[in-house]
């Protein structure tokens, strides 16, 4: 079984606000400085999902993460954890790409190694919480694709897969190879070992460019850029308080119900 | 399994500068950190004194994340009403040369970090070593949890109030005099901002330490240092004084905050880092076993922190203390000895180092700061002196030797004042 799981880096969606700022001009988000970021929690699912299939059933796992300034540290993460290899994709023709050209990056990484019979991605990314590369990545490799998964079991080469739906939860069963995206309801990631964390730092991890994978340049970078960002800001909520009185707790409500009534939506 | 040649425990100063000497000698090093991520668990005031620092890391004055270089020393007698101030500023050179420096822990032991590990050792984050691996009595690595890591030697620089030390048998519990403890804000202000308050252009910066009020009269300290685009506000207060007069630091720096010379220092500002420590302040006196068979300890784990009043210096001991564990165990390897004696050579490097000399000479210090009187009657006197000299009455007025002895009277004694300046200059 040959699993292949994209992971992301992400700013640490458990910092207190006040630790990032936005600049409302770039559209940027400036994170504080010395603070790492975090593989995204979906993309971690996804490695967990991929540990446990390989568990069952033996197998090897690829992890994939495009070059930004902390992809090393979230690779090193999920090889700690305890994915066999993975790979760096790094150009300057890849940056500022958005979803569709992550996935061609994605998509011509995994053409070039070939081999495989599983794609895990997260859900979503933490930051953006698009969801788009799992599903562009299986249209680009032409193969099924089933998004927010939350159980995966490979028998005899079928996947067996349960789903989160608006209303519950749905099972579906694919030949391979197919695309899977994992959502919370998974469970538990695993934390890694200290001898996981130290054969991952003796690991080579291999970083491929545009011409290693035959990335196509009009596909990727700010250019190929579908999405444009508008407008990026942190809202503000405003809260009034206002206390309702009374003569007695009648009285109070009474007013209360007044005030709500008046209320219009 | 494979063994290492050096654990260490803790990547803060003490650490990084033992693995990252280690690590440049081919030696195999593990750093084990509690934090997830380096610097997440650590603190200091802020304001840093190292030459050492260049020693091992030639290149940090270009590279290190530093927030600014001090040119600007503002000592402050408090009362809850004054402030006398003495303000020194030093221009010689340019301002990258000085020799202390401001920088903010999250960033600088990141950039450490790396650098540790860019010289090959391996460094392990989110792991708390809990117990020790021993052969006979000899340390033989270490556990986290029910992992075991062996080692032929363990650097402990886990920092103030080192249990892993005292399991190891090298200390004793401390007493809560020997400890104080230090609270800290973070507090953002446009770097405009701060040049303009505190009349420092480029990467110029200012220390300022308070006495008196600002700890109640309570042992310690306050302190402000200016970063690039924000200010560490903290106090810095006896432990045992806190317990025995019902006091919490986290109130003290509240009202720090408020006095009438700070206040208008931090305006406008958000706070948007809290964080405390503990600072072992007792030198020499507290000091625990440097080594043992297998073991050493360095930094504020083995109290290596000098305080003379007018300076508390940690990192830059721990450094030093780092380089020296570090040698010493790449000469431990040459031989394939690691016992008590062969670690003894630890010991030997600190002695002649300004580690140990410093304490040595500054150990009367501890004791001497314990004296009340440096944070309640001596700052209400050197107040109540300087209102009495800008006072203006209507009447005709006295000349200074009068103003001086009206100021001491029901505060001071003649005496007091004698022997404790007496003891001051034995002390610091």
């Amino acid at each position: 079984m040959e699993i292949i799981v994209c992971i992301k880096p992400v700013l640490d969606p458990d910092l207190p606000p006040a630790k990032f700022t936005v600049d409302g001009k770039k559209n940027e988000v400036i994170p504080p400085e010395g603070v790492p970021f975090v593989m995204s929690p979906y993309d971690a699912l996804a490695v967990e999902a991929a540990l446990r299939i390989k568990e069952a059933q033996g197998g090897k796992i690829t992890v994939l993460t495009q070059g930004t300034k902390y992809a090393e540290e979230i690779m090193r993460k999920a090889l700690a954890m305890g994915a066999d290899e993975g790979v760096i994709l790094s150009d300057p023709a890849f940056e500022d790409s958005d979803g569709f050209g992550t996935a061609h990056v994605l998509a011509q990484t995994v053409k070039k190694i070939g081999k495989f019979d599983l794609i895990l991605c997260g859900r979503q990314a933490a930051d953006w919480d698009a969801g788009v590369v799992g599903s562009l990545i299986a249209e680009y490799l032409n193969i099924p694709v089933v998004i927010r998964a939350k159980s995966i079991e490979v028998l005899d080469g079928v996947l067996k897969i349960e789903r989160i739906s608006t209303n519950g939860s749905e099972v579906f069963e694919l030949g391979l190879p197919a695309l899977v995206t994992l959502s919370s309801e998974m469970g538990q990631v695993r934390i890694p070992s200290g001898w996981g964390i130290i054969s991952a730092a003796k690991k080579q991890v291999p970083k491929w460019g545009a011409t290693d994978i035959g990335t196509d340049p009009s596909q990727t970078g700010a250019a190929a850029a579908v999405n444009r960002l508008v407008k990026l800001y942190v809202p503000v909520y405003e809260r009034k308080c206002e206390m309702v009185t009374g003569k007695d707790p009648a009285e109070a409500a009474a007013r209360l119900t007044e005030k709500i009534l008046a209320i219009k939506p | 399994m494979e063994k290492f040649d050096a654990i260490v425990v803790g990547a803060g100063p003490a650490g990084c500068a033992a693995a990252y000497t280690m690590a440049k000698a081919g030696l195999t090093v593990l750093v084990l950190e509690r934090g997830k991520y380096t610097g997440a668990k650590n603190m200091w005031g802020g304001a840093f004194f190292g030459p050492v620092m260049g020693e091992i890391f030639p290149e940090f004055r270009k590279e290190a994340p530093v927030e600014r270089f001090i040119n600007r020393h503002i000592i402050s007698f408090m009362t809850k009403e004054d402030c006398l101030s003495i303000d020194f500023k030093s221009y010689h050179g340019d301002e990258g040369s000085s020799p202390g420096f401001i920088m903010l822990r999250a960033k600088f032991d990141r950039w450490m970090s790396t650098k540790v590990e860019q010289a090959g050792a391996i460094l392990a984050t989110g792991l708390e070593v809990t117990d020790f691996i021993f052969d006979g009595s000899r340390v033989a690595g270490v556990k986290v949890g029910t992992e075991e890591f062996p080692g032929n030697v363990v650097i402990l620089t886990d920092g103030a109030n080192s249990l892993l030390a005292k399991k190891a048998g090298l200390r004793d519990d401390y007493k809560a005099p020997d400890l104080k403890q230090g609270v800290k804000e973070i507090i953002k202000l446009p770097r405009e901002v701060i040049e303009d308050r505190f009349g420092v252009s480029g990467s110029e910066g200012v220390v300022m330490e308070f006495v008196g009020a600002c700890t109640k009269g309570l042992p310690g300290g306050g302190f402000i240092y200016t970063n690039q685009e924000s200010l560490s506000v903290g106090v810095v207060v006896q432990l045992s004084a806190l317990l025995e007069n019902n006091v919490k630091a986290s109130d003290l720096i509240e009202d720090f905050k408020e006095h009438p010379s700070v206040r208008p220092l931090i305006r406008n500002g958000e706070t948007v880092e809290y964080s405390a420590h503990l600072i072992p302040v007792s030198g020499v006196a507290m000091m625990p076993r440097l080594y043992s068979g297998g073991i050493l300890v360095a930094g504020d784990a083995a109290a290596m922190v000098l305080g003379t009043g007018l300076i508390l210096e940690g990192a830059n001991l721990a450094m030093a203390a780092g380089i020296a564990a570090g040698n010493t165990v790449i000469g431990a390897k040459a031989l394939n000895d690691f016992s008590a004696l062969a670690l003894s050579q630890y010991e030997s490097l600190l002695k002649e180092s300004f580690v140990m000399k410093d304490l040595q000479t500054f150990r009367r210090a501890p004791h001497f700061l314990e004296n009340p009187r440096i944070y309640n009657d001596y700052p209400e006197w050197t107040c109540a002196m300087m209102r009495g000299i800008f006072n203006s009455t209507g009447k005709a007025r006295r000349n200074i030797l009068e103003v001086v002895k009206e100021s001491m009277k029901g505060k001071i004694g003649l005496m007091q004042l004698v022997g404790d300046t007496l003891k001051a200059r034995k002390a610091i």
